[in-house]
């Protein structure tokens, strides 16, 4: 038994190498807890910690077979401190940096978010260790050996008991003022940042819609599923919601906050060009994050952080397709006909249209119109049926034909009078759907 | 009326399938349980494979949106209130009257009233298969997704009904624990020497009679929103969602307890029986527990940080949050205290209250971590909050009733599972729970929303989602083999009526238990009674070899067996199924329940002939 | 009514049924105390009337109240000639109790038809739904109360109370004079502070 053990302990050395200070002060942070447990269980031979073996056990009767114990148990002990720090290390790894991962925050409300995980998740790493390498220590070093009399019959110890209480209640308030403070903070923008750049966002069954109240010399603008925002500049934004809850998550700029219906949920957030290492413009990515139904999964949006100068030209720039062609003039005419029930491509929707769309929807019935994208700038957006598919004319194509083949559940095919056919596909000719396109992506 | 209820003579036979529907007896009742919310784990744990089965790849198209969002609606609904609270049910049962010296609960047939309420309850919301009509709108169910525009079929009808009827059943369960504990110890049994199990028994059924009235009512007002036209919860007319969220969650939060509260009773008596040594301060679970139970309807905004109550409403939630982790902490210290200098034996309920602690410290860690708002904001309606449930209701809750049903299993039935099963048992589960819980934390810290049908490949989700589908195949293997060992024990021969030398009274007496339970009721020495009693004994030279002496059951007056239980809880389920078809059949069932009543009170407890 | 088990030990020494009695009254505070929180969470919320201080009337409903009250009076009667073995006197109160309650339900039942009439119903506003389901809830215990003493009644004519099953009085009166309770809760709230309020703005907040 002996050699193979001395084995295993040399292939730990060497890793013992590698690890570094902070495993030399775990270890004597759980030292100090099994010595705090064995003062508190009385003096007795049995109850020391391995690797503070001394010559008390060795004057024991017993001392061959304990010895060798626990000597197996010291390195089993090690074994899981190295297997926890692997399982950190892994951690760490299953951390990723992707799209929607927070763990590579853009902006000073996410990072400070993330600050506060990080810190807690040292806390929780270091707790982890420590309790559930007292436990495993607990179990090896006192299971049962053949003819052993019955243990001492302890009940407890009132000061370890208090003293146990007062460290977790100090620990966990401290995190949670850390918290209450960083509540405040963020509630609004710092003093003396720029102008903030307002948003007003609705949730609708399955898709969001933004609206710029002033996107810049008091230009109105209303789009679908793609932010636009202006870097270094904090953008403020009122949420709400049409119809059921949904919930509004940009994880690189910030945690999520509830859309509600008739309650107006405000937040803020910023992208900071010094935490962006890519060149603007850059696409980040959102996700309804409430249970609102059948697509709640395919309720997407993308967020384009870009140059304020980009921005302004692109607001400058919003409003209804010139339509040249003879083939977007053709397109205005069936798009007049067949979809300006619910969307409209005349620039900011009229609210007393958008209104009653609301009302006729929450109603139910089966040929009520539904709030639906506006589709002034559909031209200019780079995703189709909110941010599932790219915007592309053979996409855009395949979606007017029939709806569902991209979105599953969308109420455009179950609602739009052109989708009442039998096949569930388009009632309008392909020259008519063709012409459409050309009026939407505005193509010459 | 008191003609039509003495016509049906009184149930005279314990055999057979009308001695098991008639039977007042807490131990069938407990097996009745048992065996009812085991079928339902099973129900569940299919839909977990098909959410599981979906999930395993990026885009995958296995099921309808509409059959997924109806999959975990209904593995989260059966699993809370049919599985995990009835398993605890089933173990309060079997074991309080015994732990305490009664020889059955204060109300025998109040408690066979439950029991068929929650298996008329149970089939009700599976009903809802039959016809096609299921829940979709989550375990929470939150407004106004719920309401009529949003949900037009009957699904969530069948779900705030059912959860009515299940109500009932929790909340009479309740009662009658609470007056059992309170009132039928043995003489010597002070609260101070109760067992651990019994006190969180105790304080469960507390928070269940004071939390099932404020679901109750929410659920009163969701049904009465989709069939009578009211508008609580419809915004449009002036409604507040936002309302049905707290009274979800004042609910809510203590329904958490109530469901791990009675898996930590049974770890608490499982750690001192296989370590040779009593629980390390005793009073300090015990208070903890009861700081807990009152602490747990303090904290529950932090199911709704992400709502918009605002700083100063989640700075209040954050802190009392974060303090409730203290108690919770106090017990994890003290079980580990108790294993402390012990002699540990590895027996399979001994692995599986080990695996509970160790498991239930990574739920618990996972849980501090959402007290804390800010970092709870990313966090939030992610994967990593099923994986933190999973590791409390899986890791805590069912490893600690698979604990139990291993340690009480020969005092049930007599007969001991195979351990060797019973430790691959124990070793597929853990390592399949890990394997399948421990990457949630992964996806959600690194976004992956919950409740999503489908995802994409881009954000990087598939591989960790492939390791969580693999570990549901072993958690499977894990359950199959479980039922395979309680499948085989039947050929096994009769153990002793103390096969693990514990302490509990319940262990003092032959297995199976007589209907009786104790021809003399025990006067209690002391905490861990049966380990003083065999003490003494051995002291005075004549060390206790078997069980208690039994005795003929006809010399002992027991509560005989009734229909009205049964009959009744036809009335209640009718009740709850003509509000889903028609009005009518609801009369009838309220005529049925009220015959049963007035049948029920002319019925003496015990047949003045009947000497069982 | 059992009486089987009446006599046996129990640890505190109080009965079982009466501790039961006590536990579920417990429980059912909870259950007034949300459908209460559920009223005062959308008092003035209502967007379209009537309100309130259009419908509601409270000298009616004042004396429906002091009905209700006195059939507690009726009820402590009926308990103390149950001790006092007096069986035509037990019967005698329990009806009077149980009358009492009747016309209490009946005044409820003609409130709600005037209401309903004046264009108050559930489906109408905030305020129709939160008052007819606390006021329709309470009204359905004060109707299981009475059941429940017209039950008694019969048993008392029987001559099966006494002394020796006063218990079988007591908890049906601990029933009884928790819902009147309950009932001087909703008639503050409803009618005395809530009676007034009018318009879709909350008064004093």
């Amino acid at each position: 038994m002996s050699p193979e053990i001395s084995e295993n302990s040399h292939t730990l050395r060497s890793n013992d190498d590698y690890s570094t200070v902070k495993m030399a002060s775990l270890e004597r942070l759980a030292e100090s807890v099994v010595d705090e447990l064995n003062k508190a269980q009385g003096e007795s031979q049995m109850g020391l910690l391995p690797f503070r073996r001394t010559g008390n056990v060795s004057e024991q009767s017993v001392s061959n077979t304990t010895k060798s114990i626990g000597r197996r148990s010291s390195l089993k002990n090690r074994s899981v401190i190295f297997g926890l720090l692997a399982a950190l290390f892994l951690f760490a790894v299953g951390c990723s940096k992707d799209g929607m991962s927070p763990f590579d925050p853009m902006g000073p409300v996410a990072a400070k978010q993330l600050d506060l995980f990080n810190v807690l998740m040292w806390v929780m790493v270091i707790v982890f260790v420590l309790v559930e390498g007292v436990l495993l220590y607990a179990i090896i070093r006192y299971r049962k050996r053949p003819g052993q009399a019955k243990p001492p019959q302890t009940h407890g110890n009132t000061s370890l008991e208090i003293t146990l209480t007062i460290i977790p209640t100090i620990l966990v308030l401290g995190l949670a003022i850390w918290s209450v403070f960083t509540l405040f903070d963020l509630q609004d923008p710092p003093e003396g940042s720029p102008e903030a750049l307002h948003v007003n966002v609705t949730g609708h069954q399955w898709w969001f819609e933004f609206e710029y109240p002033d996107a810049g010399n008091g230009k109105k603008i209303i789009t679908a599923n793609e932010l636009r925002i202006p870097v270094d500049r904090p953008i403020t934004l009122s949420l709400e919601s049409d119809d059921v809850i949904h919930s509004f998550w940009v994880p690189k700029l910030a945690g999520k906050l509830d859309m509600i219906p008739t309650h107006t949920n405000e937040m803020w957030f910023q992208a900071d060009s010094d935490k962006i290492n890519d060149d603007l413009p850059v696409t980040l990515y959102g996700q309804c994050a409430e249970l609102c139904g059948l697509s709640h999964a395919l309720m997407k949006f993308q967020v384009t952080v870009m140059d304020q100068a980009d921005f302004d030209s692109w607001a400058a720039a919003y409003g209804p397709p010139p339509t040249i062609s003879a083939r977007a003039k053709a397109g205005q005419a069936v798009f007049a006909a067949n979809c300006t029930l619910c969307h409209t491509i005349d620039g900011p929707d009229d609210p007393v249209l958008s209104a009653s769309r609301l009302t006729g929807f929450l109603t139910g019935g089966d040929i009520t119109p539904v709030p639906a994208p506006n589709l002034t700038d559909l031209r200019t957006r780079h995703t189709l049926a909110a941010g599932l598919v790219d915007l592309s004319e053979t996409n855009l194509l395949s979606w007017l034909h029939d709806p569902s083949e991209i979105k599953a559940n969308n109420y455009m095919s179950q609602r739009a009078v052109m989708y009442k056919t039998e096949t569930g596909t388009s009632n309008l000719t392909n020259e008519e759907i063709d012409a459409l396109i050309g009026y939407l992506l505005d193509l010459q | 009326m008191a003609a039509i209820t003495s016509v049906i003579p009184r149930p005279t036979s314990y055999e057979g399938l009308w001695g098991w529907m008639t039977t007042v007896d807490h131990k069938r009742i407990a097996v009745l349980y048992g065996v009812t919310a085991f079928i339902f784990l099973l129900i569940a744990g299919l839909e977990a494979g098909v959410i599981r089965m979906q999930l395993a790849s990026a885009d995958s198209t296995l099921v309808s949106p509409g059959r997924f969002n109806q999959m975990f609606t209904m593995h989260a609904t059966t699993m809370v209130f049919m599985v995990i609270m009835p398993l605890s049910v089933s173990f309060f049962n079997f074991v309080i009257p015994l732990a305490i010296g009664a020889r059955d609960v204060a109300f025998p047939r109040l408690n066979a009233l439950s029991y068929w309420i929650f298996l008329f309850g149970g089939i009700l919301l599976h009903m809802s298969f039959v016809v096609d009509q299921v829940p979709d709108a989550g375990w929470f169910s939150y407004a106004n997704l719920t309401e009529k525009p949003f949900s037009v079929d009957r699904g969530l009808d069948f779900w705030s009904i059912s959860l009515l009827v299940l109500g009932t059943s929790s909340v009479a369960g309740g009662l009658n624990f609470i007056v059992t504990i309170i009132n039928m110890r043995a003489p010597g049994m002070s609260m101070m020497r109760m067992p651990v199990f019994v006190w969180m028994t105790l304080i469960t059924s507390i928070l269940l009679v004071l939390a099932f009235p404020v679901i109750t009512v929410g659920l009163i007002e969701l049904t009465m929103d989709r069939n009578f036209g009211t508008h609580f919860f419809i915004p449009a007319q002036g409604g507040d969602p936002i309302l049905w969220q707290h009274l979800f969650w004042v609910f809510g939060h203590p329904e958490v307890y109530i469901l791990i509260l009675p898996a930590m009773g049974i770890v608490s008596e499982i750690l001192p029986t296989f370590s040779r040594k009593p629980l390390f301060g005793y009073p300090f679970v015990i208070f903890s527990g009861i700081v807990i139970a009152i602490m747990g309807w303090a904290v529950w905004s932090h199911h709704m940080f992400t709502v918009g109550l605002g700083p100063v409403a989640n700075s209040v939630f954050t802190i009392t949050t974060m303090l409730i982790a203290v108690p919770t902490g106090v017990k994890i210290f003290n079980w580990i205290g108790t294993l402390w200098r012990g002699a540990l034996e590895f027996t399979t309920p001994m692995m599986f209250a080990l695996g509970f602690v160790a498991l239930f410290i990574i739920g618990g860690l996972s849980g501090v971590s959402h007290a804390v708002s800010p970092s709870d904001f990313q966090q939030q309606d992610t994967y990593y909050i099923v994986a933190h449930i999973h590791y409390v209701l899986f890791g805590g809750s069912m490893f600690g009733i698979f604990a139990g049903t291993y340690y009480w299993f020969p005092k049930i039935t007599g007969k001991m599972l195979n351990e060797t099963l019973g430790k691959i048992n124990f070793w597929l589960l853990f390592i399949g729970m890990n394997l399948t819980f421990f990457p949630m934390h992964f996806l959600g810290l690194n976004g992956m929303p919950r409740r999503i049908y489908t995802y994409t490949a881009e954000f990087g989700w598939e591989y960790l989602n492939q390791i969580a589908s693999f570990g549901y195949l072993v958690l499977l293997i894990g359950i199959l083999v479980f039922m395979y060992n309680v499948w085989q024990s039947r050929n096994s021969r009769h153990v002793g009526h103390d096969p693990w030398d514990a302490p509990g009274i319940e262990w003092s007496i032959a297995s199976p238990p007589p209907p009786y339970n104790f021809a003399e009721i025990p006067q209690v020495l002391g905490r861990d009674h049966y380990w003083i009693v065999k003490e003494n004994a051995e002291a005075a030279g004549t060390p206790i070899t078997g069980p208690e002496p039994t005795v003929d059951p006809k010399s002992i007056h027991m509560p005989s067996p009734s229909y009205w239980p049964l009959f009744t809880a036809v009335g209640v389920a009718l009740i709850g199924g003509g509000l889903l078809s028609h009005f009518a059949l609801s009369f009838v069932g309220g005529a049925i329940a009220f015959v049963g009543v007035i049948g029920w009170s002319n019925e003496p407890a015990a047949a003045p002939n009947d000497h069982h | 009514m059992a009486h089987a088990i009446e006599h046996e030990y129990t640890t505190t020494g109080l009965n079982h049924r009466k501790m039961l009695m006590w536990v579920f009254l417990g429980s059912d505070c909870l259950f007034f105390g949300s459908l209460i929180a559920t009223y005062m969470v959308y008092r003035g919320q209502s967007l379209v009337g009537p309100y309130p201080v259009d419908i509601i009337n409270v000298p009616v409903t004042t004396i429906s109240t002091f009905v209700l009250l006195l059939s507690s009076f009726a009820m402590v009667q009926a308990l103390a000639a149950t001790h006092a073995d007096n069986r035509r006197a037990i019967v005698g109160w329990l009806l009077a109790t149980a009358f009492l309650g009747a016309i209490f339900i009946g005044f409820q039942i003609v409130e709600f038809n005037t209401f309903k009439n004046e264009g108050l119903t559930l489906g109408g506003n905030l305020f129709g739904a939160t008052f007819f389901t606390l006021t329709g809830f309470h009204g359905a215990h004060v109707t299981l109360g009475i059941i429940w003493l017209v039950a008694l009644a019969i048993l008392g004519k029987k001559g099966r109370l006494g002394p020796n099953t006063a218990l079988d009085v007591e908890l049906c009166g601990l029933y009884w004079h928790f819902v009147d309770i309950v009932w001087i809760v909703i008639f503050t709230l409803l009618y005395l502070i809530g009676g007034f309020d009018a318009g879709p703005a909350p008064l004093g907040g």
